[in-house]
Parts: C-alpha cells; sequence; structure tokens
C-alpha cells in the first residue's frame, strides 16, 4: 500500500512541479476560460437595446411619452435624442442601427385621433435582428393607445409570468458559460497531462516501474483536477464580482462546478490518450466546447428548441450542469427533471467518465 | 543586380515553399487551426436553428369569428411561434414540462368581449369619454409565459403585442413599399410607422453569421501556422542555422511571411471552391476580385501576427493556446460572432480598433450586396493592418533568430 501511495503522492508532485514551471500556460487555459465569458457577454449584449436615433419635430407631451414607452419596450432599444441631419449620418456611419422620426403635429394628432405616419429608418444588416427591431414597434403602439385610451381598440394582450425574478440574458448566459468553462479547463489540463506522457515517451517508464502504470498518472490527474477547481473558483469569482451575479443556492453551485471539473478530467483523460498530442489538444477541446455549449440549453431551455435537439442534449453533461447552475444561482428551472435528477444524472456521468478514463488509459498505457 | 534580386527572390520561395511542405506534414498543426473555425461555424448553424420561433401552446375556448380571426393571426406568424393547439390542461402540462415557451388563451368570452368595444369605422368619430367609460378593450389575448430570461421573454413579448394589434389595425408598422395602401381611416392606433429598410438586401442570419467563418479560418490557419513554424525554428536551434545562412535575412523573413500567407491560401482556396460548388456562398457578378482581396489582405495580417506570436513566446503548447485565444477574441470583436452594429456605443468604438472588423465587412460586403460600398475604407485599413503586421512579425522574428 505504501509503495503505491508514494507512486500516487510521486505523480501530484510531479504535476504540481510540471505546471509551476509552465505558468504561461496555466495562465491561458484560464484565458480561455474567461474568453469564454466574454463571449458570451458580447453575444448577449446584441439584440437588445439596439442604438436608435430619436428626431422628435413634434417636441409635444405625447410625443414624449411614445418615446418613453418605446425605451420601455422589452429592453428593444437604446434610445437617444438627434436631429435629422446627425440622425441620418449615424445611421449611415452605423452608429446607430434604426432612425425614428417623430413629425411635427403627432401630438395634435392623437389628441384629435386623426392618423399620423411615423417614418423609421432600419440598417437591415440581418433578418432576425431587423425583425426584433421593427417588432419592437407594434409594443409601444399597444401600450400608447392603452395609455392614452384611444377608441376603436377591442383586443390587448394581458401577461402573466411564470417567474417572478426573470433574469437578464447577460448573467443568464455567463452562469452557463461556467460548465464550459469547466470543460474547457479542466479538459485542457487533465489531456495535455497525459499525452505529455506521451509524447515525452516516459510512458515506457510507468510501464516499467513495480507501481500499477495508472497510479502515478492518477496522482497527476489529482493536482491537474486541482488546479481547474482553483481556475474555476477564479471564473466564478469574476462572475459573481464583475457580473454581479450572485448565487442563491452557493452549495448547489459549487458541487455542480466540482462535479464538472470532475467529468471533464475524466473526459480530457480519454482524449489526451487518444490524440497522445500536446499541440491540437487545446483547439480541438476549445472547438467541440462551442457547439456542446449551444446545444445543451445555455441560451434558452433546450426543451423549447424541439425533440431532436433536446435528445441530443441529454448526451451532453453540460445539459445537466447548466440545469443545476441555472437553478443554484437564478433559482430558475431550465430542465422539465428536477434538479435532484439533474444532480443524479451527473454524478453518473462522473462515474462513467471516471469508468471510461480508466479503460481509455489502460488500454493506451498498460496494452 | 539583376541576378541578386532573383536569387533572393529564389530564396524567398523555397522558404516559403519549405514552410508549406513542413505545415502539411504537421497533421496536428492542421488540426489544431483548422477545428475552432469548424466548430464556430457549427455552432453558429445550430444558434441560427434554435433563435427565432418559440414553440406556444394555443388555447381557443371561443368559437366565434372574431376568435378564429385571432387564431388565424397567431397561427399565420410562422416566424415568431411553432403553434401547437390544445386544450388549458394539455397547456398547462405543456409549459410545465417545457415543451412550450408560453400558453396563448383565446378566452371563451372573447367574441363578446369584442362585440362589447365599436370598432372604427371610416368617417366617424368615437367620442373619447364615451369610450373610456366603455372599458375596452375588453378582449384579451392571455398569455402565461415562461420567462426564464428577458431574450426569448422579450421575443415572444413583442410578438404577442404585434398579433394583437394586428387584430384592429393590420397597418402598425409598414414597409415603405406597401405605403400606398391607405387603410388609415380603419387603423384606431392613429400611428403608422413606415418602416425605410437602408440596404437593397436583407441577409438571412445563416448566411449572416456563418460566412464570417471564412475570415476565421484563414486567421487560425495563418496565425497558427506561422506562429507554430517559428515557434518550432527557436525551439529545435534551426533559427540559428537560418541566422547564419547566406541569404540576407530580409529574404528569410519575407519567405516566413509568404509561406505563412501560402498556408493560408491553401485552405482557403478549396474551401472556397467546396462552398462555391454548392451554392453556399454566391458573390454578385464582378465581386470575385474583391473577395479575392478581403482574404488576401486577411492572410498577409495572419502571418504577421503570427510571426510576431511565434518569435514572442516559447514552446509551441504556449503559441497554440495563445493563438487560438488571439483568434477567437479578433474574430468575435471583428463581429463573427455578433452584429456591431447592434452593439452598446462603448464596445462599438473599440470595435473600430479591431482590423479583422472591417475583413468581416468587407467580405459581407462583397458577398451579401450588389455594390461595394464602404469597401474602399474596410481594405485601406486592412491593407495598413497588412503592412504593419509584416514590419512588426518581421522585425521580431529577426530579433528572435539574431539572438
Amino acid at each position: 500500500m505504501r509503495p503505491t501511495l508514494a507512486a500516487f503522492r510521486g505523480g501530484f508532485r510531479a504535476e504540481v512541479q510540471q505546471l509551476r514551471r509552465s505558468r504561461l500556460l496555466l495562465g491561458l487555459t484560464i484565458v480561455q476560460a474567461v474568453t469564454f465569458l466574454v463571449l458570451v457577454s458580447i453575444f448577449g449584449l446584441t439584440g437588445s437595446y439596439v442604438p436608435t436615433a430619436v428626431v422628435d419635430q413634434d417636441g409635444g407631451q405625447l410625443a414624449h411619452r411614445w418615446v418613453t414607452l418605446m425605451q420601455a419596450a422589452h429592453h428593444t432599444y437604446g434610445l437617444r435624442y438627434m436631429d435629422a441631419q446627425h440622425a441620418q449620418q449615424a445611421l449611415r456611419r452605423g452608429d446607430v442601427a434604426a432612425v425614428l422620426t417623430i413629425p411635427p403635429g403627432f401630438s395634435r394628432s392623437i389628441a384629435e385621433h386623426r392618423m399620423i405616419r411615423i417614418p423609421f429608418r432600419v440598417d437591415n444588416v440581418n433578418a432576425d435582428l431587423t425583425d426584433d427591431v421593427e417588432r419592437g414597434i407594434p409594443s409601444v403602439a399597444v401600450n400608447f393607445a392603452r395609455e392614452n385610451r384611444l377608441p376603436g381598440i377591442r383586443v390587448a394582450p394581458a401577461e402573466a409570468d411564470l417567474v417572478r425574478h426573470e433574469a437578464d440574458f447577460v448573467p443568464y448566459l455567463v452562469v452557463s458559460a461556467l460548465a464550459l468553462d469547466a470543460f474547457v479547463v479542466a479538459g485542457i489540463l487533465a489531456a495535455t497531462s497525459v499525452a505529455r506522457e506521451f509524447e515525452a515517451r516516459t510512458v515506457t517508464n510507468l510501464k516499467l516501474s513495480p507501481i500499477h502504470p495508472l497510479v502515478p498518472l492518477a496522482g497527476r490527474l489529482l493536482a491537474t483536477g486541482a488546479a481547474s477547481t482553483a481556475a474555476i473558483a477564479m471564473t466564478t469569482l469574476v462572475v459573481v464580482a464583475g457580473y454581479q451575479v450572485v448565487p442563491a443556492h452557493p452549495l448547489e453551485t459549487a458541487a455542480a462546478l466540482l462535479l464538472c471539473v470532475i467529468i471533464f478530467s475524466c473526459i480530457g483523460v480519454g482524449v489526451g490518450a487518444l490524440v497522445r498530442r500536446t499541440l491540437p489538444l487545446t483547439a480541438l477541446i476549445f472547438g467541440l466546447a462551442l457547439p456542446l455549449y449551444i446545444d445543451s440549453g445555455s441560451l434558452e431551455p433546450a426543451r423549447f428548441d424541439g425533440n431532436l435537439i433536446w435528445g441530443i442534449a441529454h448526451t451532453s453533461p453540460i445539459y445537466y450542469a447548466v440545469g443545476i447552475l441555472q437553478y443554484a444561482v437564478h433559482g430558475l428551472r431550465v430542465t422539465p427533471e428536477t434538479v435532484t435528477l439533474d444532480f443524479a444524472a451527473l454524478v453518473g456521468w462522473a462515474l462513467l467518465a471516471a469508468c471510461g478514463a480508466w479503460l481509455g488509459l489502460r488500454r493506451a498505457v498498460v496494452a | 543586380m539583376i541576378s541578386h534580386a532573383a536569387a533572393a527572390v529564389r530564396s524567398v520561395w523555397t522558404l516559403a515553399v519549405h514552410d508549406v511542405t513542413l505545415w502539411r506534414r504537421s497533421p496536428s498543426t492542421i488540426a489544431a487551426a483548422i477545428v475552432p473555425p469548424l466548430s464556430m461555424a457549427l455552432l453558429l448553424y445550430v444558434l441560427t436553428l434554435t433563435i427565432g420561433r418559440q414553440p406556444i401552446a394555443l388555447v381557443v375556448e371561443s368559437h366565434g369569428r372574431y376568435a378564429s380571426r385571432m387564431e388565424g393571426i397567431l397561427r399565420a406568424e410562422t416566424n415568431m411561434y411553432a403553434v401547437v393547439n390544445t386544450d388549458r390542461p394539455g397547456a398547462r402540462r405543456l409549459l410545465d414540462s417545457q415543451q412550450a415557451a408560453a400558453m396563448i388563451l383565446i378566452p371563451r368570452d372573447f367574441d363578446h368581449a369584442v362585440d362589447r368595444c365599436p370598432a372604427l369605422k371610416p368617417a366617424e368619430a368615437i367620442h373619447d369619454e364615451t369610450y373610456r367609460a366603455s372599458g375596452c378593450p375588453a378582449a384579451k389575448v392571455e398569455v402565461t409565459l415562461n420567462n426564464i430570461d428577458h431574450d426569448f421573454a422579450d421575443d415572444i413579448r413583442r410578438a404577442v403585442a404585434e398579433s394583437a394589434s394586428q387584430f384592429d389595425a393590420p397597418d402598425v408598422v409598414t414597409p415603405v413599399s406597401e405605403g400606398e395602401l391607405d387603410m388609415s381611416e380603419l387603423n384606431p392606433y392613429r400611428v403608422n410607422v413606415m418602416t425605410y429598410e437602408l440596404r437593397s438586401t436583407t441577409v438571412d442570419y445563416l448566411h449572416y453569421s456563418v460566412i464570417p467563418c471564412l475570415v476565421l479560418l484563414i486567421l487560425s490557419v495563418g496565425v497558427m501556422g506561422t506562429a507554430l513554424l517559428c515557434a518550432r525554428d527557436v525551439e529545435r536551434g534551426t533559427a540559428r542555422h537560418l541566422a547564419l545562412a547566406p541569404v540576407p535575412p530580409m529574404a528569410l523573413m519575407a519567405g516566413r511571411l509568404l509561406g505563412g500567407t501560402l498556408v493560408s491560401l491553401v485552405v482557403i482556396v478549396p474551401t472556397l471552391a467546396i462552398a462555391t460548388w454548392t451554392g453556399i456562398i454566391a458573390p454578385p457578378a464582378g465581386h470575385w476580385p474583391a473577395l479575392g482581396l478581403v482574404f488576401l489582405a486577411t492572410a498577409v495580417c495572419a502571418a504577421g501576427l503570427g510571426a510576431a506570436l511565434g518569435a514572442t513566446l516559447r514552446g509551441t503548447r504556449a503559441v497554440s493556446m495563445a493563438a487560438s485565444a488571439i483568434c477567437t477574441y479578433l474574430f468575435f470583436l471583428g463581429g463573427g460572432f455578433t452584429t456591431i452594429q447592434f452593439l452598446p456605443t462603448w464596445l462599438r468604438r473599440i470595435t473600430t480598433l479591431v482590423p479583422t472588423r472591417y475583413a468581416i465587412d468587407g467580405l459581407r460586403q462583397s458577398l451579401f450586396y450588389p455594390d461595394l460600398h464602404g469597401f474602399g475604407a474596410d481594405m485601406r485599413v486592412l491593407l495598413g493592418t497588412a503592412a504593419i503586421a509584416i514590419i512588426a512579425g518581421g522585425a521580431t522574428v529577426r530579433r528572435a533568430w539574431s539572438h
């Protein structure tokens, strides 16, 4: 037992030394993790608060109310007042994406129940975002009519929300991104540790040692796991301090992230044993992370995307991790399964990944 | 003099071809460069599939003509909803199991409530005070929303508001081309927002977002390829041999940068050929030279950046990771993952300093639009960046080799 423990400790110490020697590599791994947060944040900023110029040629009270309602229209417009000439220039330069001109006589026309036409120039860069910008207007019209009790309107929407505290999009995205960060950091560090053994041919030495060759490797993986946990803890702190997203259930958050580190370290081991080269690992894992992120309910519940995408999402541990994290941080249920079931699935994934890593390593190292 | 120049050109070419051969023989380098853009393209493709249409459980409890009309309006909005007709308990089940993002209910008294409120008739003014006392609008389209986050919840809110407004006025928002139809007398909202679209083409989101992955591909291959070649020279000590070779240093640096550029072109040319053949890209007639210029300038930028990176950092692993992170940042800050025009002002200002923005803008302009508006300005910035990248990359490589 003692030699086994010594080999395990030796592997752990060797990996710690290796990590201390390659601080740049460790730093870049954390940069990759933060890159994900930045990437999803920038994506989250698109599509809400579209920069829009308002040219108010009326200046009346009702025109002012129209603009106020536009500002409140489902996070659609980021408004700023401009004169006509500057607004056109800004639109052409791409400084604003739309220009709404409230013509002279607007307030009077509304007060007298006369029709008025409002020009709305839109930079139709792509269909999706153009639709969003144009679809915001009926909301404004509906609320404006309701507020001013305009006659002749017979139908109005009435909304009841299931969730009391609706999450902002960016905080929603960054919480999901934490699971992917665990994949990137733990996966890269574990895979690199294993692949290095093959690349440097030290795996032969391990085979010849009197201890089972996987014991020192397990020690190494414990070290990469610890480093990954520290890196994820730092990234979580960035989310808490930088994005002001405080977990509602910190223990569940920590448990989910720890399980993610275990699972993705094991998956990293498998990838490392398969590829056996350190060079393409980063790109491979980073590349895998991107589609996994989207297909795991990270943007919205995967169930909303139809049975096929929902079914595929179940094949990834990130689906369950996102389910737990969204509940633990925002108190949201984003999977039809309960949080307990998500935890059970994640533990199952951890066991499966550990067995897979063990078998993969055994095949690669011992056989 | 001419023979000297010819010898220098030969040296440049030999080194460039040597670099391309080395790169070709390194499948792991090729994989490291190609996997991220491929994954990004896949991600963006999946993204376009998942955004937009939301699953809605529609419950119609009233069976009158107004309810049918409202249902027709909701069902016609196929861009916004994927509608499933069901009853109240069924809708509740769909909401609970997250098979529907919202339930829209047209209640039993819908027709009666619509009838209670007088519709606007041409040339008839309804006295404001009469209306105020009437309790109209009395008919409700009831929405129960699983509002997990703002993004898709707002999409549904906007869509429902649009559908509700269409019941009384189909012309609250009309494209200017349809503005000839004057239905103003029947529009109780009293506003008709006339939309003028700035561009003649509205590009679908799939093409708009996936095509820029070509820029990421060039960037990734060029930066990583050149950086790894430089890093290997330093790691294996071959940089010293190159420094001692009887070839002018300028020729060596030019060879390395040309090699990096060729590596990008070796990947992009067949990719473009396949994309054109399969119809994924179809630039307007006469835009091929512009497209070629975008790719060439981006490839030169990538080679220069890669050379600087490879000569500065030590170790191929670190170079590979740094290159991957840099390319990702350049891509999404350049508008590859987002739409620059819709970003907040502070972020848009940052993107003006990112050269890939001009590459992606130029690429979209030459691929999607009939004219090349703004293309010249994009190319001036991109070519200027390419020149700076060549000088900076060359100088860094030279310093690394001479140490």
